[in-house]
């Protein structure tokens, strides 16, 4: 495992809308909620994830995640 | 000093979603985007120009087609297209409004076709489309995402519906043969060199088109590359043409009132703020319509049957006072929303959230490290403040009479510094 960069995965949980595709794209790092809000469970995820990690930024409609 | 004309309308609701039980509150209307127990209800007559594309697809077919089309939204293809294709075209534009001076010495336009010619180039290099370089095919192109415009919200014309519809289909034909056609063929030929291994994947296009026929799904119809790019092209260069002349004329009477404020006129954070009103005002798509695919409770305890069309009606939630204070009906720059999206509906909500926000917005920094870019809105208004836009106070801009949108129809200008 790649420990040289960590990243610092949030997500703007006032615009975040739920559709749950960051955690289809990386289910290793995000959840719904019970309110079906999305949350990191890894906030300091290594560079392994960084592919992962672009496309649910990307892929989330309100471009909620920042890392 | 007063206000030159009306800026502020209100929602009038077209014939297709009268009679239809409607939201106008700001958290019901996001309750229902937000829902999964709903689907797309828009865009039932303009099937034959946005049919089984990404804004009428749901849920799991809708992830994957997003998926695949997810990376022409990458930070990197935004800042390759502000810097790379948006910059230069803008002042390519405003170049050539230099050659229709006017005996007086001035350069007038009309800006409502202005800013369509600047975004016409972009749309093309986001789809796939070759070909839109010199002046004369520019203005073809422009004209036709036009009247691909036209098609594809019919709900809203004003004219007869079967008629337009009828009318733009025999234009796309033209659309097709003239653009659209030889650059699906000359990408079909790149694409056949790759899997050859004579082309290496990087040296491909990157765009709509060439996205759909690299990653081909035998459920797709043969239609749907041109639909999927009707879409593309049309609300890629509509939101940007809606906005700017309500963005622009509203700063012109907010530095009217507020004269201190005129020399933010090149600040890119203030013109961001202002361009945000504007459009949460003056929304591109005033209003959707969802389906329930079951029995829904609402949180306010009003029921919708399965089946039943609702109408999100998003110009009045876009000024609920609730969620945007007192003065959510006015226009101003330094409006705070520190619990939604300073654009409210803009650009809809929930999965179905409009895939190339980001180009008209900009994007905030992604990482602790980069800047992200100014979007479309902001890059054309500080361009046209350099340019030296003044509204002429005896030709006022006029409301389009083809549609029930918010729209400009007619918007002249003059360009003092060209």
């Amino acid at each position: 495992m790649n420990e040289s960069k960590r990243f610092n995965l949030r997500i703007d949980q006032e615009i975040c809308q739920g559709t749950g595709y960051c955690v289809r794209v990386a289910p290793e790092l995000f959840v719904l909620d019970t309110s079906e809000n999305a949350i990191v469970i890894v906030v300091d995820p290594t560079q392994d994830f960084e592919n992962q990690i672009i496309e649910a930024a990307t892929l989330c409609p309100t471009r909620a995640i920042t890392y | 000093m007063g206000r030159i004309m009306e800026t502020i309308r209100d929602l009038v609701p077209p014939p297709h979603i009268q009679g239809i039980k409607h939201f106008v509150d700001y958290a019901l209307v996001d309750e229902i985007l937000r829902s999964k127990h709903f689907r797309q209800g828009s865009h039932q007559e303009s099937q034959p120009f946005f049919g089984d594309s990404l804004l009428t697809i749901d849920h799991d077919k809708h992830f994957e087609r997003r998926r695949l089309q997810a990376p022409l939204f990458r930070k990197e293809a935004l800042e390759y297209y502000e810097h790379k294709e948006l910059l230069p075209l803008i002042s390519k534009a405003l170049d050539e409004c230099k050659e229709n001076r006017d005996e007086d010495g001035l350069v007038r336009a009309d800006l409502c076709a202005l800013v369509r010619t600047m975004l016409a180039r972009i749309s093309a290099v986001t789809t796939g489309i070759d070909g839109v370089d010199t002046q004369e095919r520019t203005d073809a192109f422009r004209n036709y995402i036009e009247q691909l415009g036209t098609g594809a919200t019919v709900e809203w014309s004003t004219e007869d519906h079967g008629e337009v519809i009828s009318r733009i289909l025999q234009i796309r034909e033209g659309f097709v043969k003239e653009f659209y056609g030889p650059s699906v063929e000359r990408r079909v030929g790149l694409i056949n060199e790759f899997k050859n291994g004579n082309l290496s994947e990087e040296e491909l296009p990157r765009d709509l088109i060439t996205l759909m026929y690299l990653h081909w799904n035998e459920n797709w119809d043969e239609e749907l590359p041109l639909r999927e790019s009707t879409l593309y092209l049309v609300a890629s260069s509509q939101t940007t043409t809606h906005a700017v002349p309500h963005l622009m004329i509203h700063l012109h009477e907010w530095f009217q009132e507020h004269p201190e404020d005129y020399e933010k006129r090149f600040d890119k954070d203030f013109l961001k703020q202002a361009g945000h009103e504007a459009i949460r005002l003056h929304l591109p798509s005033p209003a959707l319509l969802r389906i329930a695919l079951q029995d829904v409770t609402l949180s306010n305890g009003v029921g919708i049957k399965e089946g039943e069309r609702v109408a999100c009606l998003f110009t009045p939630a876009n000024r609920d006072i609730t969620v945007f204070g007192g003065d959510a009906r006015s226009f101003n720059p330094y409006r705070e929303t520190p619990n939604v999206k300073p654009w409210g509906f803009a650009f809809g909500g929930g999965e179905h959230t409009c895939i190339g926000r980001t180009l008209v917005t900009g994007l905030s920094a992604r990482t602790d490290n980069d800047e992200g870019t100014d979007g479309t809105l902001v890059n054309i208004a500080a361009s046209l403040f350099e340019a030296g836009i003044e509204i002429d106070p005896n030709d006022l801009p006029t409301y389009t009479e083809l549609s029930y949108h918010d729209a400009y129809g007619r918007f002249p200008i003059s360009l003092t510094n060209l």
